[in-house]
């Protein structure tokens, strides 16, 4: 059995998770990254999507995350997001208005490169939303 | 002189406000107590955000190696011609000095500031109804060409830019971050030259202080840049220490904050390890990302804290009325009684001198 490693995952308002497990999933901006005990000290930024703990106390959870860094340590992993929740907490119907939301940003955004990376980045948000809420 | 009757209907109004004023109390102490757990368990992101930065100007190179110049807009400074001044005020009175308070602040600010263009964005409908009576509203030209900022048509030097109420009541993370996205966009076009916070610092119910905090630019992270500041004073901090006490409310929160504390040192700690990273992205582009957040956490930060503050005010406020409507009954009643008494000895003396004239 591997070592346990302690993930702590932080949002504006709380520390919502503070627990020990084997491995840890965390969707990094370039890719998902798994995490295990022992792992080399990297910083990341972290983009929309899911966060998943397997064993330890955490004993398969899973959190949908948005905008947020890790920090990865051989001993810990601490990951500071914007917005955290829990698969069953997401609510499909705001999931689907935000979809809408970033859909109108990319209509009338025009030629400004801002705007579409913001409704880029709103949309991938409800993307992930809603595909993971369909899979419960 | 007042008559029985008239004293007794006294009395029983001023009971009855007195039972208001009692509950008002009670549910501000509530209030206060979440608003007070809200404000403690949100430090540990803010400490993190900060440490991040920290640790990432240490190796990110914020300055051009070849030129000098920052790598970021919202480090720049300019000289402040253009302001924007954030008041963060409450959305309902009855708080004793709270509003006031900030409302004095600000305008001295402005005061201070009067050779400058300031932009105020009104968080709090106090707030939004001092600086609509008197400054104008901001005015754009309607038409925006697609991609472009809208254009400022100024017609004073003191105008108010934006307001938000209702934010408070419902505080989330998502309202303030919209807010603080305009700002650093404003900052990034160079439609402000600063930004300032005027708002209530809560520390605890007796620790509290109206400041003025420049968030934009960002001149050394982690470090507050508090331009100026007023303290309670010793009889507010009585007071309010007074009240805390019958509304049940504890001064200093200490098993929580030794439990705090440990959290506090460990977040500090957060991203400075004394290792390399491997930096899955480029440092310089996390810093990017980072800064504004910062502006955001900063902004949050203080929404929260001003939350905490009003209800700890209005329970300040509250109990004082109590208090005083506790004492009006008092003397009223010692008022009713004499003036039942004296009509009592009246009517005997009337009886006593009746009998002894026939």
């Amino acid at each position: 059995m591997a070592d346990p490693i302690k993930v702590r995952l932080v949002t504006p308002d709380r520390i919502l998770v503070d627990v020990t497990a084997e491995a840890v999933e965390i969707p990094a901006k370039t890719g998902y990254i798994e995490v295990l005990y022992g792992h080399a000290p990297l910083l990341s930024e972290v983009g929309t999507g899911e966060v998943r703990l397997h064993g330890g106390e955490a004993d398969e959870q899973r959190f949908i995350v948005a905008r947020g860094f890790v920090e990865v340590l051989p001993e810990r992993v601490t990951i500071l997001a914007e917005t955290a929740e829990k698969p069953e907490e997401i609510d499909v119907a705001t999931a689907r208005e935000q979809m809408q939301h970033g859909e109108q940003i990319w209509n009338e955004a025009g030629e400004d490169p801002e705007k579409y990376a913001q409704a880029n980045e709103i949309m991938a948000e409800a993307t992930t939303r809603i595909e993971i809420a369909g899979e419960r | 002189m007042a008559n029985v009757l008239d004293l007794r209907r006294r009395i029983r109004s001023v009971r009855n406000t007195r039972q208001i004023t009692k509950a008002m109390k009670m549910v501000s102490a509530a209030k206060l107590r979440r608003a007070q757990e809200r404000a403690v368990t949100a430090r540990p992101y803010a400490a993190m955000l900060a440490s991040v930065l920290e640790s990432l100007k240490r190796r990110a190179e914020i300055y051009d190696p070849d030129t000098g110049e920052l790598r970021h807009p919202l480090l720049l400074t300019r000289p402040e011609k253009r302001i924007l001044l954030v008041v963060i005020s409450g959305d309902k009175g009855f708080a004793g000095a709270f509003n006031t308070n900030i409302f004095k602040a600000a305008a001295n600010f402005i005061r201070e500031n009067d050779q400058r263009e300031i932009d105020i964005e009104a968080i709090g409908r106090k707030g939004r109804d001092l600086f609509r009576r008197r400054y104008p509203a901001a005015q754009f030209t309607q038409a925006v060409e697609e991609g472009e900022r809208p254009q400022r048509q100024r017609s004073s030097g003191i105008e108010v830019i934006g307001e938000h109420t209702g934010v408070l009541e419902r505080l989330t993370y998502e309202r303030v971050r919209e807010l603080a996205e305009e700002i650093v966009a404003r900052y990034t076009h160079e439609e402000i030259d600063a930004a300032y916070i005027v708002y209530n610092e809560f520390k605890s119910v007796i620790q509290q202080r109206v400041v003025v905090e420049r968030v934009l630019p960002i001149l050394e992270i982690g470090a507050r840049q508090v331009a100026e500041s007023r303290e309670f004073t010793i009889e507010e901090r009585e007071r309010a220490a007074e009240a805390a006490l019958s509304a049940g409310v504890s001064l200093y929160p200490k098993e929580a904050e030794a439990a705090q504390k440990q959290l506090e040192d460990e977040t500090r700690n957060f991203g400075t390890a004394e290792v390399d990273y491997i930096y899955e992205e480029p440092p310089r582009d996390i810093f990017a990302d980072v800064l504004p957040r910062y502006v955001t956490s900063q902004l949050y930060h203080a929404t929260l804290e001003s939350v905490a503050a009003e209800h700890a005010a209005r329970m300040t406020a509250m109990d004082s009325a109590t208090n005083n409507a506790s004492e009006m009954i008092d003397s009223l009643t010692l008022t009713m009684n004499r003036v039942r008494q004296a009509a009592i000895t009246k009517e005997i003396i009337e009886i006593v001198s009746g009998a002894a004239a026939i």
